[in-house]
């Protein structure tokens, strides 16, 4: 091994060893490529894309100490492993489920799976970013492979126009990030983190400046769909099909959350006044305007993705506080976020091969509970979660923000927090009682496949599990940004 | 010789007009141009700046931008032929069927 790693060495990407996660990711594609290309064997495909994935799972916890690589420009520590691999695992628990329902639509294309591994290594790649030129191609390769599957519905045209949507608002989303970099360089003369860092000093700050962070922000929001910048959301999700909904909704926005986080605090630790102020407004606006809207959605599918809006805003509240508890609340609750988000739309996959389910109406789920009562209950588990209630774990993310905003006195958006969460019961319990209160208007059972059903009761019971015993994930995720507040000296 | 200002100004004038091009274009084609004019108005700032700090940097990203650009150009039309095959129209506003 060792004469492997001297001669990539000599080849000029030293210590590649904490690459291998990537590495296995790329390989997988393009053997799923291959696959694709000669011989169009389903069973091949879905396996060697669980198996690349699960080796790469594997590896990325394997790799002990944090490393620099590519001369500065990728950074492989606690914060970018731990968040690669929750982003591999999502991405297994998406291919799990996803041949069943490409199947029973008529859509089924070898593309998906490697589109999706191509997407999950622009995440990678942003998550591990040291420096604006990492951060944007990472970026970019995400993008970039999910606007191709947002559109790939076999002749469906709403896909297309989410897809198109999601296309023309995300990259006016890039035009403004590269924006953003061009007036942050033309100030500061460098695209390395913690060289923006050491000029990016609050009272050396002109006009230029502070445009290209406020720019750069409202890229990096536009990408997190939040509000005033969450158009293409809806449509996107709605569109797209529901397992690629489930990972545009969980591993990109994680994803963005990750890089949002650490380019904020690696390379504009002096200039935190301005962030704090412009994420709380955004983190504001979004918890308003995605719960209220939710409220009158009947499509559950455009429901859950306008509570996608709204959750960004949950999670973007804790940037509005520059201390450690906050940015731990943050990676905590896109963690979590992950089992919620994904148990949810991974329901509505399974529910939209059911004989009769028209477009994931809200009439659709009248009587669930009678039909499949398991099924119900982990629909039940899922929305208690996204609206909070105490047994399960989304109280704990919310609780999480919620002390931290007080923890530094900004009281007006802890009471819009706490406000927005009682609005939102007012749309998630009406899924609840649609399953539980009425009668049911067919007497089908529901059909499901073992992945689909496992995964579905894996969701809920880590919801359950972290719920109770929320406190391994929060030391994990304190010990995440101790490393990250670390690197720039406090 | 031009001062740098006078190419960021440009830069900015184009970002800005790409911007009201998205906003206010009905035609789905128009609307793939506004983006990748946004993305040629970032590769003139990049450029000036370069010129401002003596560097090259900048320009190693522009490649960057160049590339990202054709690739979101080839799928953008990609998807207005299918839409187009779909429905014979490139209006947006007859075009709209997701709606809140």
């Amino acid at each position: 091994m060792s004469v492997l790693y001297e001669i990539v060495a000599g080849l000029g990407i030293p210590n590649f060893g904490v690459l291998i996660p990537e590495i296995i990711i790329l390989l997988t594609a393009f053997v799923v490529f291959g696959i694709e290309l000669f011989t169009k064997s389903r069973f091949w495909i879905t396996t060697a894309t669980t198996v690349g994935l699960l080796l790469a799972a594997f590896v990325s916890t394997q790799i002990e100490t944090g490393d620099i690589t590519f001369y500065g420009l990728y950074i492989v520590d606690t914060f970018s492993l731990t968040f690669k691999t929750f982003l591999i695992l999502t991405t297994l628990f998406v291919v799990a489920i996803l041949r069943p329902y490409l199947e029973a639509k008529n859509t089924y294309y070898g593309e998906y799976y490697y589109l999706i591994l191509f997407s999950l290594l622009g995440m990678m790649i942003m998550v591990s970013s040291a420096s604006l030129i990492t951060f944007y191609v990472g970026i970019e390769l995400a993008s970039i492979s999910i606007y191709i599957l947002a559109g790939m519905f076999k002749r469906d045209y709403l896909s297309k126009e989410g897809a198109f949507k999601y296309l023309i608002i995300g990259g006016t989303g890039t035009a403004l990030i590269s924006y953003g970099i061009a007036l942050i360089y033309g100030k500061t003369g460098s695209f390395d983190f913690r060289a923006i860092a050491e000029t990016f000093v609050e009272n050396n700050l002109d006009v230029g400046a502070i445009g290209g962070l406020i720019i750069l922000i409202i890229g990096l929001a536009l990408k997190a769909s939040s509000v005033p910048f969450h158009f293409w959301t809806p449509d996107a999700y709605q569109g797209a099909p529901t397992p690629i909904t489930a990972f545009m909704a969980v591993a990109a926005k994680i994803a963005t959350f990750a890089v949002i986080l650490r380019v904020m605090v690696e390379a504009f630790p002096f200039a935190f006044e301005t962030w704090n102020l412009a994420w709380a407004l955004l983190a504001a606006a979004s918890m308003i305007v995605g719960n209220f809207v939710a409220l009158r959605q009947d499509n559950v599918k455009r429901m859950l993705a306008y509570s996608s809006i709204a959750h960004s805003g949950y999670i973007l509240a804790a940037l509005a506080a520059p201390t450690e508890i906050a940015f731990t609340a943050l990676v905590f609750y896109s963690i979590v976020y992950i089992f919620m988000g994904l148990g949810g739309f991974i329901f509505l996959s399974m529910m939209e091969r059911q004989y009769g389910w028209r477009d994931s109406h809200i009439n659709d789920f009248k009587g669930l509970a009678q039909r499949s009562p398991l099924v119900a209950l982990l629909m039940l588990i899922y929305m208690f979660s996204m609206l909070g209630i105490p047994p399960t774990v989304g109280f704990f993310g919310k609780l999480g923000v919620f002390v931290a905003l007080i923890g530094s006195d900004i009281w007006w958006l802890a009471v819009v927090l706490v406000v927005m969460s009682i609005v939102s019961a007012g749309y998630y319990l009406r899924v609840v009682i649609y399953m539980y209160m009425y009668e049911p208007t067919t007497k089908a059972k529901v059909n499901y496949t073992f992945g689909e059903i496992a995964t579905l009761i894996l969701m809920a019971g880590f919801i359950l599990y972290l719920g109770i015993y929320s406190t391994d994930f929060w030391e994990i995720s304190r010990i995440v940004v101790e490393m990250l507040m670390q690197s720039i000296g406090g | 010789m031009v001062p740098y200002e006078y190419y960021v100004a440009l830069s900015g004038l184009l970002m800005v007009l790409g911007l009201i091009g998205v906003a206010i274009r009905r035609n789905i084609i128009a609307l793939l141009i506004s983006t990748e004019l946004m993305l040629n108005a970032v590769n003139i700032a990049f450029v000036a700046f370069d010129m401002k700090l003596g560097e090259v940097a900048g320009q190693v990203f522009v490649f960057f931008i160049l590339t990202i650009a054709a690739a979101e150009a080839a799928i953008g039309l990609g998807l207005i032929m299918a839409i187009y095959r779909l429905r014979k129209d490139v209006d947006t506003e007859t075009l709209t069927e997701l709606k809140q």
